[in-house]
């Protein structure tokens, strides 16, 4: 090719490249959601459990702890923080011990008759409210006096105290200068976020608004503040993995140059060979962009890295050139095996697709379109590029005895027999469950944010995540009957001490019956004014005080009961809103469960409910949605080896080369699956994505090792094509295995792993090794 | 100097008889009984008549008994009057002027009979919110009277030591005020 035809090749295809790049920085929008990187729900219990891990009342908890002050400081800091986030629309609820008197919406205030229990018991009547002005009377002469001056004219009963009691969390901390510490000495705060725990982005300025306010009150600069949760999880969790990545990244990235620079001496070909994966990568990008509306920043991180492989292709190209030989004669030549190649590596990706996970799913996508790119780009364009003069690897002295070496080991027919043995036994031996069926050993987080979180959770008396009592009715009206059909139920479950404390819908708003059956009960005006008069007989209250309760008491007997969406503007509605959830046309009541001791006796609140009430343990249901997860895969995986096995078959046109291909393959998949059983790992889905990317791997060298060319120079050219790509691959995924991160480090681990014995079964295995090296003798 | 001769070692106790005129009352409220310091700033506010109630301060903490009824607590700070109770009296009774002049701004009055009035103002401005001021009366080494106005302009006062027993039935500001001056 001329080289003016060649120059305007090079420029064409990297305008392709910028204005494809362009596009994409203009088009791409990079999600943060984790929950697109879990399964796809299918019982209701899973579904629920996803809208809970994003979106449920304990999925926006934040724990908070200030600490680094002393405590009278630390309590004022308290005071300030939860005062300035009450008043920021970003947070639903905010509570830390404090006596909250202003929890009532002031406009919502004469409903107070209808929300507190005081009717049900009592009604207002003379000898009630003698009995309690007399104990107002003491309240005004106890050194509390200031703590009910201000109640006193509007509410003589205290309902708004009953209520707030009513309304405190069920366990409580410690009260020091008013507000809540820990054992620890830290002032501990609970935080409800409008945004879903599982948003990583919504949940950092969430954190970075309380860290914010926190610094900016008078004293606070110096505060040290911890904060856990899930939301708190979701930021580490994205920001590390984010991080992780990009350090491996950049460090792979310098080792690869080094290595290629290394294997070609020539800095051109580096820079032509980086071409083709570059292409496949924005065509990755720009086919995401297209297909869905967000891209999540897990399947761009970890679609670079699986996008590896097809680093693999120009590398082939680069070490089967021939000297003299035209480059676009060597990529016809190779062309066929690196097809087969490619189209399996698809096939093998396509379990990503059929995985059903969303995340999971755009990886298919990204690597599948980014194989095809790279490796049609590797064919059609690269060659016209490359220099005409090279060097030709098969010269190289240190290979030629590398490949005698290689040749010359023995060969046993009985080897893949012994492996298969090998593997058996291994198998065998490994104690502990096969199978990670924990959702939470796939989240990446550090265990000691785990176990200050349930430190945290323990002093807060915060509920559990694990349990959740899940009502179902077909109105919101339904679910609050149904609720409080349950609440002596629960009150014996807490009395017996199978567990601490059950918080249910009810609880902040009764169900409209009650409500109107409390109603009912208020006297009308002439009348309460009638046993007030008597009430206060004898009694030095100034007459007329209490004309601010006798209108409230009226308000509230023509007051429409008070319904959740009415509430829902409040604060506490807030609360509520997140218990009451609407899902296909019913409603769903979630009570949340702390502290549980006997969890068969809580399994008892379901009985006779016929279903309406269900005792949801969100672990069970992990784990069944795991199971369910890991089916897919596992069936996923048995069909792309079928279409596999068909693929090689009908490239190679021969069942017997197939099996010389396969054989090796699968053998080194079952062994590191045995290894790392041996070593005590539990398999989990990511170190059966990691096998199906290693067997992908593998079969490349298979496939190539298994070419029979009947000439030893190229044979010479396939061992350092496959050396490069095999250390190219070990500094990639070895990299990763110095991960913190469990997820990556499972990855970086069974990829090495795995292509070290790709590597070592295909040169054993390989059928015709002995007779290429005779001829060549 | 005066507030050094008033302190008393500890446990301090003294009868009290208070008079509480409030906005939400048509008449005073009263109540007595015995007030104790035991060192520290534990102090016990124990209510005889008309009820019986007490409530012990201790560590930031007011805990309220009453009969018939079980125990409340809650936190100092939101009982300001407590608070200023405990850091006038524990300092008056400690004999500590430097932690009453920390709590306060000192005003003081004397004439030659002997007779002399303290006047103390919250330096805090959340206390003083509620709290305007309190006010000693007082005889010699004897405190007689504590006057506690609330910002609201309600008014504690307190009868002290002898005092307490010559609290008239129907207590007026004006009689109350005679009794502290030792009339």
């Amino acid at each position: 090719m001329p080289l003016r035809a060649r120059v305007a090749l090079l420029a064409g295809w990297l305008l392709v490249l910028a204005l494809l790049g362009l596009w994409v920085t203009k088009h791409l929008q990079v999600g943060s959601d984790l929950r697109s990187f879990m399964p796809a729900p299918t019982t209701p219990d899973q579904r629920l459990l996803m809208e809970q891990v994003g979106e449920g009342p304990g999925s926006r908890l934040l724990l908070l702890a200030i600490s680094g002050r002393d405590e009278a400081t630390l309590a004022k800091l308290s005071q300030a923080l939860a005062g300035k986030l009450k008043a920021d629309p970003r947070y639903a609820q905010v509570l830390n011990g404090s006596f909250d008197l202003t929890a009532l919406d002031p406009k919502l205030l004469p409903y107070r008759y209808l929300l507190s229990p005081t009717l049900d018991s009592h009604a207002l009547d003379a000898t009630f409210l003698a009995d309690e002005l007399q104990q107002r009377l003491e309240d005004l002469g106890s050194p509390a006096a200031s703590l009910f001056k201000g109640l006193l004219p509007r509410d003589p009963t205290l309902e708004v105290l009953k209520l707030a009691q009513r309304w405190a969390p069920a366990r409580s901390p410690q009260i020091r200068d008013g507000v809540w510490f820990s054992p620890q000495g830290e002032a501990l705060l609970l935080v409800q976020t409008l945004a879903p725990g599982f948003d990583p982005d919504a949940q950092q300025e969430a954190i970075a608004g309380i860290e914010q306010t926190l610094h900016a009150l008078p004293g606070g600069r110096d505060a040290e503040l911890v904060v856990s949760g899930p939301g708190y999880f979701s930021v580490v969790a994205s920001t590390q993995t984010r991080e992780q990545a990009d350090w491996i990244g950049r460090i792979s990235t310098i080792g690869f140059i080094a290595l290629l620079l290394l294997a070609y001496r020539s800095i051109g070909s580096l820079l032509l060979a980086a071409l083709p994966v570059a292409s496949g990568a924005l065509a990755g990008i720009a086919a995401l962009t297209v297909i869905y509306p967000q891209v999540h920043g897990i399947t761009l991180a970890f679609g670079f890295t699986l996008l590896g492989v097809a680093q693999e292709y120009p590398i082939r190209v680069l070490s089967h050139r021939r000297a003299g030989e035209d480059a676009v004669a060597s990529v016809r030549d190779l062309w066929p095996l690196l097809l087969t190649a490619i189209a399996s590596a698809c096939i093998a990706y396509l379990a990503f697709y059929a995985s059903g996970v969303n995340g999971l799913k755009q990886l298919a996508v990204f690597t599948i379109v980014g194989l095809l790119a790279a490796g049609f780009s590797t064919r059609y364009l690269l060659p016209y590029l490359l220099p005409v003069r090279v060097r030709d690897v098969a010269a190289l002295p240190w290979l030629k005895r590398l490949r005698t070496a290689v040749d010359a080991l023995p060969r046993p027919r009985w080897v893949p027999w012994a492996v298969a043995v090998l593997i058996v036994a291994l198998l065998a031996l490994g104690r502990g469950p096969f199978w990670q069926n924990d959702l939470a050993a796939l989240t990446p987080l550090p265990t000691d944010l785990l176990l200050r979180d349930a430190r945290l959770r323990e002093a807060l008396g915060a509920p559990d995540v694990r349990y959740l009592l899940v009502l179902e009715a077909a109105t919101p009206e339904a679910v609050l009957a149904l609720s409080e059909k349950l609440e002596p139920k629960v009150d014996a479950l807490v009395a017996g001490k199978a567990v601490d404390a059950i918080e249910l819908p009810s609880r902040y708003l009764p169900s409209a019956a009650t409500q109107r059956a409390r109603q009912q009960k208020l006297p009308d005006r002439a009348t309460l004014e009638q046993a007030l008069a008597q009430a206060t007989d004898g009694l030095p209250f100034r007459r007329d005080l209490f004309a601010p309760f006798v209108a409230d008491v009226e308000t509230a007997r023509s007051l429409p009961p008070l319904t959740p969406q009415a509430f829902a503007a409040s604060p506490l509605g807030q609360r509520l809103a997140a218990m009451l959830v609407e899902r296909d046309g019913h409603w769903v009541g979630l009570g949340t469960v702390s502290g549980v001791h006997d969890a068969a006796a809580l399994a008892t609140l379901a009985q006779g409910s016929g279903g309406t009430v269900r005792v949801l343990d969100l672990k069970g249901a992990a784990e069944s949605l795991v199971i369910a997860y890991r089916t897919r895969i596992l069936q996923a995986l048995l069909v792309a080896t079928l279409l596999l096995v068909l693929t090689i078959s009908l490239a190679l046109r021969s069942l017997r080369r197939a099996w010389h291909v396969l054989a090796p393959m699968t053998l080194a998949t079952f062994l590191v699956l045995a290894v790392e059983r041996v070593a005590g790992v539990q398999v989990s889905l990511f170190h059966l994505v990691a096998l199906i990317l290693a067997g992908g791997l593998g079969l490349h060298y298979a496939l190539f090792f298994e070419r029979d060319t009947g000439d030893a120079a190229e044979q010479r050219r396939t061992l350092h094509a496959t050396l490069v790509c095999v250390l190219s691959a070990l500094l990639v995924f070895g990299m990763l295995a110095w991960a913190t991160i469990p997820v990556l480090r499972a990855i970086g681990l069974t990829v090495s792993l795995g292509v070290a014995f790709h590597f070592c079964l295909s040169i054993l295995m390989a059928p015709h090794a002995q007779a290429g090296h005779a001829a060549e003798e | 100097m005066l507030i050094g001769q008033l302190g008393r070692p500890a446990p301090a106790r003294t009868a009290f008889a208070e008079a509480r005129f409030m906005q939400v009352l048509d008449r005073p409220l009263v109540v007595s009984g015995e007030l104790a310091w035991l060192g520290g700033d534990t102090l016990v506010r124990h209510v005889t008549r008309p009820h019986e109630e007490t409530a012990r301060i201790a560590d930031g903490k007011v805990t309220q008994q009453r009969e018939g009824k079980g125990e409340r607590s809650f936190s100092l700070e939101r009982a300001p009057q407590l608070k200023v109770l405990v850091d006038s009296f524990v300092a008056l009774l400690g004999g500590d002027p430097r932690r009453l002049r920390q709590a306060f701004a000192i005003a003081r009055r004397g004439d030659a009979t002997g007779a002399w009035t303290l006047t103390l103002t919250p330096r805090e401005l959340e206390v003083a919110r509620t709290v305007a001021t309190i006010r000693i009366d007082g005889q010699g080494k004897e405190a007689r009277c504590m006057w506690m106005q609330e910002a609201d302009g309600d008014v504690a006062i307190d009868l002290l030591g002898s005092l307490a027993a010559k609290m008239p039935a129907e207590p007026t500001r004006e009689s109350l005020a005679a009794l502290c001056k030792g009339a």
